[in-house]
Parts: structure tokens; C-alpha cells; sequence
């Protein structure tokens, strides 16, 4: 089984999805981020410490899934609604509609194929809690950690993508052979994020409309019947 | 013969009068130096019966790892503070505690760390029995197959489903869930109500973590105890403000049961010093008279010296009986007064043969305590026999040269001495009186309770029982586990064994109430063949279904041709393999498995009830080399074995007493007289604790047969008084002497410690009774039975 490598992983490709927004907001010339590449520890403490005004994020995205358990690829539409600490909302709109959100204390998830809306104890799912637990260590700015157990590799400034390939102690390196994430042309916004399982599969989350510090509504975080 | 050898005695101590009392002062000097070398234990235990069932528990108690474990309950107190401040405060502190005090500190572990250890189709067919497969073939029909594909494509579009999707292919009918069904019961196994979140052991309140730790110290060593309790405190010195601890462990115990009980001591003998202080200024009005309480103190430091030669260690609880046994010895008190009252060298020898025989009576009601099984008993024999005999020969020798024979006067009011003689009260009013009250109590003492659990005798005070309550209230665990042990000369032997006990136990009581590790891992052996059941399984056309089922419902969803490939290429692929020796395996293994003299013994938990109990108790005849371990079972055992010693031990000590009264008097009449205060002071006790509904228990009953030795005395003496016609004060002698012992004894009833309270209330009602009915009833039938007053002449 490889549960926990799954919950690593997915640990690591929200807090990568999440955070390399703001590394771009906070290189504020290619000069810089030039320097930052050839002293990334230094870079992405730098970037930490510039996430502390990061209150809310909303962002639209398309995933992309090319999986091996199915015969053609899977595309999902949705949105995604963040609010420090630890609050998130995903909703899936198509093919299917979910939604899920996560706090520091409960999980509550509906679909369409039931509707019902199921509350979860974060203690009785390991997967949510620790993705939500390694968020909320991102959001603190410990970046350095990501060194100790990535290999992080600035593969081309023009449109800027940056590879985290993580080291073979790490337990995400059991299940993801590398994330690759790109920014948009402008460096304002992250483009997407690309993950590449050892499976084979790979699941590509394109995000736009992304918007920082936006004001939320509180509907943005409900679960049933969204719109 | 014999006076002629007292009469030599005599003159040599007083012609070597300085030599004496110097060697005595020197020795006596060495002996208080000692006392500070000698090694003290604190617990119970000793004074436990050595019955085969109570030695192997507690020796499996004793030695068995997980007894030598502390629990720390570390409770969140700042509501702004998340479980993940908890855990980071949890593992900080785990990792500062370090050996050679802590061997190991454990925060937690996760279900994700056994299926990494092995993966799923590794795992499985290791440990797949009867009734998992029963479970999975339940699953390989149409309607199961399509659910569960049906969940695995709506997953594809939830928030975890970037990998899980993956990991779906290679459990396309839910083998998982029937795997996390067996290790749920993990935490179970704990004994408390214990949830895992993020690796850590959590409360269900989600506010309490645990921190498991380990130890080298054993819990019946007081001394590394407290050192290692002490070191604890200062490591929870650095947890955060907003995290408290609760200790929850038998060191504490021993540690707070050893404070108490010296307390207990320092406060007795306090308060026994200034009654007697009070008793020889006052009432003796003469200081040379706290030689009389001085001496007894000084017989005590010299047995605990020598008795340290014998033994290794010396109990508490002995040193604590000790000082009742200060009172008890009253026999300096019997020579001062017998001194004061202007005895002459002839008289002293009437005297020396009066203090003689109290002093043989009451240590032969310790001697019979050497023919308990009870180690503690046979101490406490040892103990007091030499305690008894120093002071008798301290009163005998030492006293007699510090006391000036030619100072004498009378020592109390002469109202008083006047007043406590039964001479003029009616004697057969008395004696109906008497009968009536003693008929009365006899009847009661039929109905009175025995309490065998020892718990109650645990002195750790209100502080650490309410932290332990405070503990049960977030941890749960107040209903107590008993322990059903496996043994055998290998591991994989006596986890072969454990293996047939565990599938006759979970027929006996039904697995929901047992913990046992073989539901997650069973021996090699069994694990070889669960292997080869599960490729029977498969390959009796399973397989070739679940393929078919699968392809069936695939369509439906889009599904691939190889989208669950990684399954049937894994389906036999496994082998048996070892656990991992630092992996979450063999870690659950030192739960339930224990090394002990070479000996691997296998654990069985369930519920300490004697429902189970009943439904097991063949099992050790039928699985030589299996045993149980029960506190409720302790208990009863306990409650059996004292029961049946005393049977033995309490005529033992009538019989004794009733010989030496007859060598002393020579007259059946005069005997039975004597024994009235025996007779009094036990079924008077016995009576009014059945009265007063409280229970007796191991420790009263010890202190009924020590108490039976001193009020032998007062009946012999209030006899001899009557049927010799002595001058010595007897009365005025029994009536201090019964002052001296109930100050001993009922400054004791101050103590804190349950054992030396029960000890005391005992000792006191016994005593009192015994008292009352020496001074008013033995005048009384001496005088009806027209004993009394005869002319004897003096040898």
C-alpha cells in the first residue's frame, strides 16, 4: 500500500501549486531572479518571508488528468478558494460537480452522485489532514525545508518553470518523479503546475483567474449546491 | 537455677556499671550512624503471599517491559492553539528524553507506516484468515465489482485524486479496507481510547496527546524511581505555556508511597514523642523516666542495623510498624514502675520473671508470623522478635543502672491508682455486661467483610489519584486488562503457540474483546500458509472472475484494458517476508511480545471480568506453558491464601499464648482469666469493623496477631497482680502500659498511608478493648471465682 506516499505527495504539489504564485510576485526583475537561481536557499527564504502578506487566494482551474486507469484523458474544470490559515475550498463544476472544504478541524465534502454532504473528522482522514498540514507549514515560510528534500532546478526563465524532484529519502519521491510548475508570461500569476507520477500518469492543473488578497465571500466556502 | 543465674546477671551489670553503659552508648552511636547506609524499599509486594499464581503474575508484572513504562497525557490549555502546536510540543519532548534514564519515547504511529512497511499484495495474503477471505469473496460478485469501480471513477474527480487515482489500480475491490479493519484495532490494544492523527496518539477530544515512554528503571526500585521522575519533571519544565503533562505511571507510585509513608513515620513519631514526652513529665513527674521511652527508640535503630546484615533491603512498611512497636514495648515501663514503687533485689526477681514472660508471650505472636509463606511477614517477624528482645534486655540491664533504686515515691496520683481499681464495682453486673457486649460483637464478626484488593492499600495520596483520574476521564482505560501469556523457548515457538491460543480464545470470548498480535501478524509459519491460501483462493477461478466482472463494468466508465494490470500482475507476486526490525511491525511487536530469561511470552489482552476469566481459565491446563495475569484473579488469590493462613496462623498464636500463660501460672482457672483480654480485643474488633461496615484487609489482620502478643500482657499481669498478691503497681503498669501502646499505635491514625491507618485503627480498638476489659472485667472474675487475694509466699 501506499497510502502515506500518497499523502505526501499530494502535500507536495498543493504547497507547490499554492506558493510558487507569490516567488514570482516577490522577484521583481530578471536580474534578481537570476541571483535567486544561483542562491536558491537564499531565494526561497527570501519568498517566505514575503508570503507572510498573503491573506486569500482565488483561482479558476482546468486539471488534466492522463491516466493509465482510463482510456482517454480527464478533464475537470473548477475552482479553488484559499483563506489563511488553513482554510480551503475546492470545487470541481465539470464533468461532475464536488466540492470539498478543509479547515484546521473538520472536512466537509458533497458530490453530485450522492448529495449529501459528508463531515469528516481530520483525524479519521490522514490524506486531507496532512495535505492541510504541510499547506499550513508552507504559509509559514519555511521553505528551506523543500531544499532538504527537493532537488529544485530552474529549467528556463522565459516563461519561468522551476522543477522540484524530490530527493530519494523524501517518501513523495515513492510516488511523483518530478513537479514542474510554469508562470504566466507576465510572472504575475502561476501558469501551472505538471505532475509526473512513476505510474506514468501525469496530471497538469492549469490555473487562471488567479487573483491574491482578493475579498472572498463566505459562499465562496460553502459545499452544497454551489454555483 | 534460674534466679540464681538473674541474681549473678544482676550483680555483674552492677559491678560493670560504667563499661555497660558505655559500650552501650558506643554501639548505640555506630547504630544511628548506619541507619542512614541502609537500603529501604517502598512497596507492597512483599507482604503479597508467594502462592504459585501470585508469584508468576507478579514476576511477570515485575519483569515484563511494559511495566516498567511511563505515560504522559499532555493536554492542550490555549484554545487558539491547534493539535499541530500539541504534536510539535509531543515531539520535542520525546526526542530531549534520552538514556540511560529513557530507553524510549514513542508519540505515536500511523496506519500509512504498516502499509509502507509492506505493500498492500505483500501484505494481505500474510495475514488473510477464514474469515477475510470469506470477506473477499463476498466482494467478487457483479453488484460489489461495479460499486466499488463506481467509487473508484467518482474519486478521479475529488480533491485527494491526483494520486489516489494511481493507487486505485491496484485494489480494484477494496482489500484495503479489510487490512485497516484489523489494524484499527492497534490502538485498542493500548488498553485506552486512543486515536491516531498525523502519526500521534490523540484523545478524542482532540485535545490531549500520549507520549508512551519507556524505561530501564523498574518500578519497584525507589531510588532510580525518584531520580527518574525527577528528570522527567525537569523536561516538562521546557513544554510550551500552553501545554500541561499528566504522569501517569507506577514510579510514582513508589516514589509518592515512600514520601507518604516517611511523612506517616516523621509525623507519628512526633506526635508519639510528645504524648509520651507529656506521659513521663507529667504523670511520672521525673526525667530519668524518658529513658523508659528512649530505650525502645534505640532497640529499633540497632534491628534496623542488624536486620540490614541479614537483608538486602529493608521495607518501609516493616520500619512504620516499627514504631507501633515502641509503644508496644513496654517493659522498661514495667521495671521503672516496679523501681519507683522501692522493689527489693528478691521482689526484682518475681519482676524479672513477670517481664520476662510478657516479653516471651508477645514475641512468639511475631514468631508465628515465620510460619507464614509471606516473605514480608517472615521480615516483619525478624524485625520485631529482635526489637523485642533489644528492649527486653535493655529494660532488664541498661535500665535498672540508669535508674537509682533508692529514689522512689509514688509515681501517680494516688486518686487516680485509686480510682482505675475495680475492687468496689460489681462484679457479676461487669461480667453480664461483658458477656452480653462480647456475644453481641461475636455475632457481628461473622458478618464482617475481607477487602483482598491491595490498590486500596496504596498510599500515592489524592494528588496522583486524581491525576490519574484525570487521566481515565480523557484516556479512558479505567476498566483494568488482564493478560493472557503465551511462552515459548523461540519466537517464531511461542508465536506458533500464540497462534492456536488466539484462535481457541477468540472462540471462547469472541474476538471483539481480545488484542492479540496475531490478527496483524501470526507466526512465519502461519503466515506461509495464509500465503498458500490466498493463491488457492485466487486460483479456484477467482481470478479468472474478478477479470471478467471487471471488464464487464469497465466499459461503463471508460476504463482501460490494463487499468487494474498492477493488481492481477501483484496478485502472486508476494513472499513471506521478516519485519522490518526498526520498522512499525516490529514495534507493535515489543507490545505484545516480551523477552524474559530467554523466554519469548506472547500477549493476549482483554477485559479484567470474570466472565472471561471463567470462559479461560482451562486454557493454561490445555496450552502448557500459557498462564493468565489478573488483577481481579490477583485479588481473589490474595483474599484465598490469607484466609487459609490465617486459619493456621491465628490458633498458632492463641496456642502459644495459652502455654506460655500456663507454664507461667500452673493453673487452667488462672489462664483462662488471662485470656480475656485477648479473647476482648479480638472479637471486639472484629465486631465493630463489621459494625461500622469496614472491611479488614492483610494488613489488619497482621496487626491483630502483633496486637494479640501485647494484650496477653495485660491480662497476665492484671492476673498475676490479683492471683500472686504483688506490690509491683500492675495495675498502674498495664493502665501506662496500655497508654504507651495506644499512643504508639494511635498516633498512627495521623498517617496518611492506608496501610499504616488500617494498621493503627486496628491496633487501637484492639488494644482499648483489650485494656478495658483487663482493669474491670479479670478483677471481676477473679473476684467471683474467688481467685483473688491468696497469701503466696515470696521465693
Amino acid at each position: 500500500m501506499k497510502a502515506f506516499r500518497v499523502y505526501c505527495a499530494m502535500s507536495f504539489v498543493f504547497l507547490v501549486a499554492f506558493l510558487f504564485p507569490l516567488t514570482v510576485l516577490s522577484a521583481e526583475s530578471p536580474a534578481d531572479r537570476q541571483a535567486n537561481n544561483a542562491n536558491l536557499p537564499a531565494f526561497l527564504k527570501k519568498l517566505g518571508k514575503e508570503i507572510a502578506d498573503f491573506k486569500t487566494l482565488s483561482t479558476d482551474f482546468i486539471q488534466e488528468k492522463e491516466m493509465a486507469l482510463f482510456k482517454k484523458k480527464l478533464v475537470l474544470r473548477g475552482r479553488i478558494y484559499l483563506r489563511k490559515p488553513n482554510t480551503i475550498a475546492w470545487h470541481v463544476d465539470s464533468p461532475v460537480r464536488y466540492s470539498v472544504l478543509i479547515t484546521d478541524k473538520v472536512i466537509r465534502q458533497w458530490d453530485e452522485d450522492t448529495n449529501r454532504v459528508q463531515e469528516i473528522s481530520l483525524t479519521q482522514n490522514p490524506v486531507f489532514q496532512n495535505v492541510l498540514s504541510q499547506l499550513t507549514v508552507w504559509f509559514s515560510g519555511d521553505y528551506t525545508t523543500l531544499l532538504e528534500t527537493n532537488t529544485v532546478r530552474l529549467v528556463k526563465i522565459e516563461p519561468l518553470t522551476v522543477e522540484f524532484i524530490p530527493h530519494k529519502k523524501n517518501i513523495a519521491a515513492t510516488v511523483i518523479q518530478k513537479v514542474t510548475i510554469s508562470f504566466r508570461e507576465d510572472r504575475t500569476y502561476l501558469k501551472q503546475i505538471r505532475i509526473h507520477e512513476l505510474s506514468g500518469d501525469i496530471t497538469t492543473i492549469i490555473f487562471t483567474n488567479t487573483l491574491l488578497n482578493a475579498p472572498l465571500d463566505q459562499r465562496n466556502f460553502e459545499v452544497k449546491g454551489h454555483e | 537455677m534460674s534466679d540464681r543465674y538473674y541474681l549473678r546477671f544482676y550483680q555483674f551489670l552492677h559491678a560493670n556499671k560504667k563499661w555497660v553503659l558505655a559500650s552501650f552508648v558506643l554501639v548505640t552511636l555506630l547504630a544511628a550512624t548506619g541507619v542512614f547506609f541502609v537500603s529501604y524499599e517502598g512497596t507492597i509486594n512483599i507482604m503479597l503471599p508467594p502462592d504459585k499464581k501470585v508469584v508468576q503474575s507478579l514476576d511477570f508484572l515485575r519483569d515484563a517491559s511494559f511495566s516498567d513504562k511511563v505515560i504522559l497525557s499532555l493536554a492542550l490549555r490555549d484554545p487558539k492553539k491547534t493539535k499541530k502546536d500539541l504534536f510539535h510540543a509531543a515531539d520535542t519532548l520525546a526526542a530531549s528524553l534520552a538514556p540511560p534514564l529513557f530507553t524510549s519515547a514513542i508519540t505515536g504511529f500511523s496506519f500509512a507506516d504498516v502499509m509502507e512497511e509492506f505493500s498492500l499484495l505483500q501484505y494481505a495474503p500474510q495475514i488473510f484468515g477464514e474469515q477475510d477471505f470469506k470477506a473477499l469473496d463476498k466482494k467478487i460478485n457483479p453488484q460489489a465489482v461495479s460499486s466499488r469501480l463506481h467509487d473508484i471513477y467518482q474519486q478521479s474527480f475529488r480533491f485527494e485524486s491526483i494520486f489516489l487515482s494511481s493507487f486505485s489500480r491496484t485494489d480494484p475491490i477494496g482489500i484495503q479496507r479489510i487490512v485497516l479493519e484489523k489494524l484499527r484495532a492497534l490502538p485498542a490494544s493500548l488498553g485506552y481510547d486512543v486515536m491516531m492523527e498525523d502519526g500521534h496518539f490523540i484523545s478524542k477530544d482532540g485535545r490531549h496527546a500520549m507520549i508512551i515512554i519507556q524505561t530501564s528503571v523498574p518500578m519497584t526500585d525507589g531510588r532510580r524511581s525518584r531520580e527518574l521522575i525527577a528528570a522527567l519533571q525537569d523536561h516538562l519544565q521546557h513544554l510550551p505555556a500552553y501545554v500541561t503533562a499528566d504522569i501517569v505511571s507506577g514510579h510514582i507510585h513508589t516514589v509518592r508511597n515512600e514520601e507518604v509513608i516517611k511523612q506517616d513515620i516523621t509525623v507519628a513519631a512526633t506526635i508519639a514523642s510528645f504524648a509520651f514526652l507529656f506521659l513521663f513529665l507529667f504523670v511520672f513527674r521525673d526525667l530519668r523516666a524518658l529513658f523508659v521511652f528512649i530505650l525502645p527508640v534505640i532497640a529499633v535503630i540497632w534491628a534496623i542495623v542488624i536486620i540490614a546484615f541479614v537483608q538486602d533491603t529493608l521495607s518501609y512498611l516493616i520500619i512504620g510498624f516499627g514504631t507501633a512497636i515502641v509503644g508496644i514495648s513496654d517493659y522498661g515501663l514495667v521495671v521503672y514502675i516496679a523501681m519507683k514503687q522501692g522493689t527489693d533485689i528478691s521482689q526484682s526477681i518475681q519482676l524479672a520473671k513477670l517481664v520476662f514472660i510478657d516479653a516471651i508471650t508477645t514475641i512468639f505472636s511475631f514468631v508465628v508470623l515465620f510460619f507464614s509463606a509471606i516473605h514480608g511477614y517472615h521480615q516483619l517477624a525478624l524485625f520485631s522478635v529482635l526489637c523485642l528482645t533489644l528492649c527486653l534486655l535493655f529494660s532488664m540491664a541498661v535500665l535498672p543502672l540508669i535508674l537509682d533504686r533508692r529514689q522512689t515515691g509514688s509515681i501517680i496520683h494516688s486518686s487516680f491508682a485509686a480510682g482505675i481499681k475495680m475492687d468496689q464495682w460489681p462484679a457479676k453486673r461487669i461480667v453480664v455486661i461483658w458477656s452480653v457486649l462480647t456475644a453481641v460483637f461475636l455475632v457481628l464478626a461473622f458478618f464482617v467483610q475481607f477487602d483482598s484488593d491491595v490498590k486500596k492499600l496504596d498510599g500515592s495520596g489524592p494528588e496522583v489519584l486524581k491525576t490519574e483520574q484525570r487521566f481515565h476521564e480523557v484516556w479512558g482505560g479505567k476498566s483494568n486488562q488482564a493478560i493472557l501469556v503465551v511462552t515459548g523457548g523461540s519466537l517464531e515457538e511461542a508465536m506458533e503457540k500464540n497462534d492456536q491460543v488466539f484462535a481457541d480464545v477468540q472462540k471462547r470470548i469472541g474476538a471483539e474483546h481480545i488484542t492479540n498480535i496475531a490478527s496483524f501478524w501470526p507466526s512465519e509459519k502461519k503466515r506461509k500458509e495464509n500465503v498458500q491460501t490466498w493463491d488457492r483462493f485466487w486460483n479456484e477461478g477467482r481470478e479468472k472472475k474478478l477479470r471478467e466482472l471487471i471488464r464487464q463494468a469497465s466499459a461503463r466508465y471508460e476504463f482501460s484494458d490494463q487499468a487494474f494490470a498492477p493488481f492481477f500482475q501483484g496478485l502472486y507476486a508476494h513472499r513471506v517476508e521478516n519485519a522490518v526490525p526498526e520498522g512499525i511491525i516490529a514495534h507493535l511487536q515489543k507490545r505484545f511480545v516480551t523477552v524474559q530469561n530467554g523466554e519469548y511470552r506472547v500477549l493476549t489482552f482483554f477485559p479484567d471480568e470474570q466472565r472471561f476469566l471463567d470462559a479461560l481459565s482451562t486454557l493454561p491446563e490445555q496450552y502448557p506453558g500459557t498462564f493468565l495475569v489478573s488483577g481481579k484473579m490477583l485479588s481473589s488469590f490474595i483474599s484465598d491464601f490469607t484466609a487459609k493462613e490465617i486459619r493456621i496462623l491465628a490458633p498458632l498464636a492463641v496456642l502459644f499464648n495459652v502455654v506460655f500463660a500456663w507454664f507461667f501460672f500452673r493453673n487452667w482457672q488462672e489462664v483462662l482469666i488471662a485470656l480475656i483480654p485477648l479473647i476482648t480485643g479480638v472479637i471486639w474488633l472484629i465486631g465493630i469493623m463489621a459494625l461500622f461496615n469496614t472491611p479488614l484487609n492483610v494488613i489488619t489482620l497482621v496487626a491483630v496477631i502483633i496486637t494479640t502478643g501485647v494484650i496477653i500482657d495485660y491480662g497476665l499481669g492484671m492476673t498475676y497482680e490479683y492471683g500472686q498478691n504483688m506490690n509491683f503497681g500492675t495495675i498502674i503498669a498495664v493502665t501506662l502500659s496500655a497508654a504507651s501502646n495506644i499512643i504508639g499505635a494511635g498516633a498512627l491514625l495521623f498517617a496518611k498511608h492506608p496501610a499504616l491507618y488500617s494498621t493503627a485503627v486496628a491496633m487501637v480498638i484492639c488494644m482499648t478493648a483489650a485494656y478495658i476489659s483487663a482493669i474491670v472485667v479479670i478483677p471481676s472474675f477473679c473476684r467471683i471465682m474467688k481467685t483473688g487475694r491468696r497469701e503466696v509466699p515470696l521465693p
